[in-house]
């Protein structure tokens, strides 16, 4: 009678596991998905292939671009987030093309491609190793989309267990939105200089 | 507990105990050669695309690779303008003998230091280049055009620029033709 019973609870205990494994497998693309490399704003972020550092961001209505002696404006129904960053490629030069926004609720946004021809813009700049350079990212992303923000940055997005660096954005001045701020290039070795409105 | 066991033992004869270890044993003999034989052909592709055989040319030397007789002439720091970088010049020369081999594919060339990183070619030829060598500026990168101007028993030179940090040592220059992998020359 004893071992009747151990026997079907032994069969329920396999049903309720395999249940709870059929309900949990992971879809083939969270198994080759990106390795995440966590960090915060401010620190440097090492990873096989590349190292990343975020400096200041600055959040505005109306981006302007300066070149040339050329203004373009740019607006946005929400609000542009600029990203002053530092990257350099650790053993191979490489070219980091993929960056993304994530909000809070876990929406992506990726980068913005309306200015991408400004100089430092990460997916226009080589990455040599052993020469750290300064890069700026852009994205537009809904008021609500903003505190708790993580930027999430990779070579390319669609590398299978490539690493990913995550970094929590954790300095963002949201009681600050410029109406306007831009990027004028210069020649020099930092090659655009920001002026907020 | 004991006894049924022990009786159970008896009943299992000694030579069906050890077929079941022998069958145990082949298993962990037969599950690696199983993977094995089943990714080889992986590995093989993998092998071949992976530049892993060098072809060590000293300075001055020169080496047949690729259907051609390869030399480094220039391999020197030029100033960038900033104390942290350099511009390093490649140039280098192919007296072409077979050029079918050669034309094929783009060849791919990297400069390597004694800790093993890597810099690729800048995409465009540094203006310091241009100022202190302007013969070196106008010569074809590596490729399927330079080789097809210079023709087979012709010399085909070509150059390329790298910025590295100033203190990087022990620079090599490497040069891959496709047909060639996993063969790669190596120039100290």
């Amino acid at each position: 009678m004893k071992a009747g019973f151990n026997g079907a609870a032994a069969v329920i205990l396999a049903a309720a596991i395999l249940y709870a494994m059929q309900r949990t497998t992971p879809l083939y693309s969270d198994i080759i998905s990106p390795v995440p490399v966590a960090g915060e704003q401010g620190e440097r972020i090492d990873t096989r292939a590349f190292a990343l550092g975020v400096g200041d961001v600055h959040l505005a209505r109306i981006v302007k671009t300066e070149r040339f002696g050329r203004t373009r404006t740019y607006t946005t129904s929400g609000v542009w987030v600029l990203l002053e960053a530092a990257a350099e490629a650790s053993r191979e030069s490489l070219t980091l093309t993929s960056a993304e926004w994530r909000g809070p609720s876990g929406v992506r946004y990726t980068l913005s491609q309306r200015f991408s021809t400004m100089p430092g813009m990460l997916p226009a700049e080589r990455l040599e190793p052993g020469l750290p350079k300064p890069v700026l990212m852009a994205f537009e992303v809904p008021e609500s989309e903003l505190a708790g923000g993580t930027l999430l940055v990779a070579p390319s997005a669609f590398t299978p267990l490539g690493e990913e660096v995550q970094v929590a954005i954790t300095q963002l001045a949201l009681g600050n939105i410029r109406s306007a701020v831009t990027i004028r290039q210069t020649g020099g070795p930092m090659p655009w200089v920001l002026g907020a409105e | 507990m004991g006894l049924g066991g022990g009786v159970m033992a008896k009943a299992i004869s000694q030579s069906e105990r050890r077929r079941y270890w022998m069958s145990l044993a082949g298993l962990a003999i037969a599950l690696p050669v199983a993977v094995l034989v089943h990714s080889w052909e992986s590995i093989a592709a993998w092998r071949a695309v992976n530049e892993h055989d060098p072809v060590m040319v000293g300075r001055e030397e020169s080496e047949s690779y690729a259907g051609a007789e390869w030399r480094l002439t220039t391999l020197s720091r030029l100033p960038s303008g900033s104390a942290e970088q350099v511009v390093v010049l490649a140039e280098f020369e192919a007296r072409i003998e077979e050029p079918n081999l050669l034309t094929e594919g783009l060849c791919a060339v990297v400069l390597t230091d004694a800790e093993g990183r890597r810099w690729q070619p800048a995409f465009l030829i540094e203006p310091i280049v241009r100022k202190m060598h302007p013969e070196a500026a106008d010569k074809p990168r590596c490729g399927g055009l330079a080789f097809r101007n210079a023709g087979k028993g012709g010399t085909a030179s070509m150059a390329e620029t790298f910025v590295v940090p100033a203190t990087a040592n022990g620079l090599a220059l490497s040069v891959t033709v496709p047909s060639a992998r996993p063969r790669y020359l190596l120039f100290r």
